[in-house]
């Protein structure tokens, strides 16, 4: 072919200089100044070591917003993934009105974060329409509302999130269930298993690779959790997360790069073992499954 | 018997589905009616009779509040954003589908380096980029960082891939040029691919929060969901006029998803069972 090297560079150029401008050199820096005491209107770096590692380690905002990470993460997950499953099953068979009730369960994730935790931040005030269905359920909601409430802001947020997102899981589900082939059910059927025993055999384990696509890129997405935060709440009441610290510490008050640095590179860390170990289990269980 | 028993369970699967679809749509549905209410009479909680029925939230948001402006701002970066996503995105997925060369696997390694990575990460160091760029505060800020997606070039990629390259070749025998082969030939052929990478690229774009938060701090470059995000900042929360302007940032989205549902769907699961 005449269309050589030199052409498929010229193509992949405004894809390489994006790269390597926005994505390699940050990515570079970032690691260094993590090792500094670089702030806002600072000349220049002062070397550090791993100072700003130590500080983090000890610093209880730090500490308490990682916890609030992995509570998110570890409480929104199983339950993103089950409920995504079940309305994937729920509506992955042909009947009338399917059409909208798949894209009505869609629907909030194709709107914006910012407009769903505004509405939510309604929905959750004192007096709003949640504090009136706990009610009729029993319950006595927070006397100042979900959101001002440190036993129940970050978990109703989490709420939130489970609602907002297993529409799209479920389509995900749904393209992998369309995948499995109707031989295998009919096989099964034929040799009497049940429902029960067809899902259990069939569905779950050729789902499997689905199934670990949906919680690595839910953690990976969750462990960054920050918009609905800084919306609803500010980090206050003890929801402030990982990324939010991030925030605060490099860009809202204190302008201290080389420390936040150091705690969005701790951050990635964490999600790339969180990955692997994922991986790693999901993988394994192919046996018991 | 038989029949008796199933439209018994097709009954109770209607229920069960509309009351899951009664929670799914209700707190957007709440919005709507929470933006036509009279701001006097709004407070929390209160009927969806109660309130009041008025227009004037939303005209009240573009001519005294300046949503207008936000508005234009998200038009504007949402549309160079995708535009430059569809000639760029294409071309290098172009090349990553035809040229099989160490450069091109090298090339195919970045792409994965950026979906693996996560964004939380370049938040500091491209604010720090950004302000020494000159370019904090600027629709550069906005627009140059995302012309290109790791994403939209897979997309891409796996559509060339199942078009046979006998056309290319005979157009170049009857002298046709590079270029004129990739943009006359190739890329109306790759439509599909490319709408779904359109509507996927402005929908995220429109919705995006966290950079354009982060790297403009006028209000005249805000675009709107930190608009809106700000406006909620203020003490008391004037909520009809707060579900109006999110209402204005959700309509269009509605609008496209209600008429190019398919295509959407389309997008999101084909990036995802092939892995």
């Amino acid at each position: 072919m005449r269309l050589s090297r030199s052409s498929s560079l010229i193509l992949s150029l405004p894809w390489l200089v994006t790269f390597i401008l926005f994505w390699l050199f940050p990515l570079l820096y970032s690691l260094i100044m993590g090792f500094s005491d670089y702030r806002l209107l600072a000349t220049d770096f002062d070397w550090i070591g791993w100072d700003n590692y130590r500080e983090l380690a000890a610093d209880d905002n730090f500490l308490s917003a990682l916890k609030n990470t992995f509570v998110f993460v570890l409480g929104t997950i199983p339950v993103t993934t089950v409920i995504a499953l079940a309305l994937a099953l729920l509506v992955s068979r042909s009947f009338r009105g399917r059409g909208l009730f798949r894209a009505g369960f869609f629907l909030p994730s194709v709107t914006s974060m910012v407009v769903i935790a505004l509405i939510f931040t309604n929905l959750y005030q004192r007096g709003g329409y949640i504090a009136i269905l706990a009610g009729f359920a029993g319950l006595s909601p927070p006397e100042h509302g979900f959101l001002f409430d440190r036993a129940t802001a970050l978990y109703s947020i989490m709420a939130m999130d489970v609602w907002m997102s297993v529409g799209y899981y479920m389509l995900i589900f749904l393209a992998g269930l369309k995948a499995i082939p109707d031989e295998l059910y009919e096989a099964a059927e034929l040799n009497g298993a049940g429902w029960w025993r067809r899902f259990w055999s069939i569905t779950l384990p050729l789902l499997r690779p689905v199934a670990l696509f949906i919680i690595v890129i839910n953690s990976i997405k969750s462990f960054q959790v920050f918009v609905e935060i800084f919306v609803m709440t500010k980090g206050k009441f003890d929801t402030a997360t990982a990324v939010y610290f991030i925030y605060e510490q490099g860009l809202q008050t204190q302008f201290r790069f080389g420390y936040a640095s150091a705690a969005a590179y701790l951050l990635f860390v964490i999600i790339a073992m969180f990955s692997i170990v994922q991986f790693v289990l999901l993988r394994r269980r192919r046996a018991l499954w | 018997m038989v029949t008796s028993r199933h439209t018994g369970i097709n009954l109770l699967r209607y229920v069960g589905l509309g009351l899951i679809l009664v929670v799914m749509s209700y707190p957007l549905l709440w919005m709507f009616r929470v933006s036509i209410m009279d701001v006097a009479g709004s407070v929390a909680g209160s009927g969806w009779l109660a309130g009041g029925f008025t227009l004037g939230n939303y005209i009240d948001l573009i001519t005294q509040a300046g949503l207008g402006r936000n508005l234009f701002n998200s038009a504007l970066v949402g549309l160079s954003v995708t535009l430059g996503n569809i000639v760029f995105c294409f071309m290098t997925g172009y090349s990553l589908a035809r040229f099989r060369m160490l450069s091109n696997k090298l090339l195919f390694v970045t792409v994965i380096v950026v979906l693996m990575i996560p964004a939380h990460i370049i938040i500091i160091p491209l604010y720090v980029l950004m302000m020494k760029a000159g370019l904090y505060d600027s629709y550069w800020a906005l627009i140059l960082p995302f012309l290109v997606n790791p994403i939209g070039i897979f997309l891409v990629k796996q559509y060339v891939e199942t078009i046979p390259p006998s056309m290319e070749e005979a157009a170049r025998i009857d002298g046709a040029s590079d270029l004129r082969i990739l943009f006359t030939i190739v890329m109306p052929l790759c439509r599909p691919a490319l709408a779904v990478l359109a509507i996927q690229v402005f929908f995220t774009n429109w919705n995006s929060f966290l950079f354009p938060f982060i790297l403009t701090s006028s209000d005249d470059l805000r675009t709107l969901p930190v608009a809106l995000a700000m406006m909620q900042g203020h003490q008391a929360i004037d909520w009809p006029h707060l579900m109006a302007g999110s209402a204005i940032a959700v309509l269009p989205v509605l609008v496209v998803f209600i008429i190019l549902q398919r295509q959407i769907v389309s997008g999101i699961t084909a990036g995802a069972v092939k892995q």
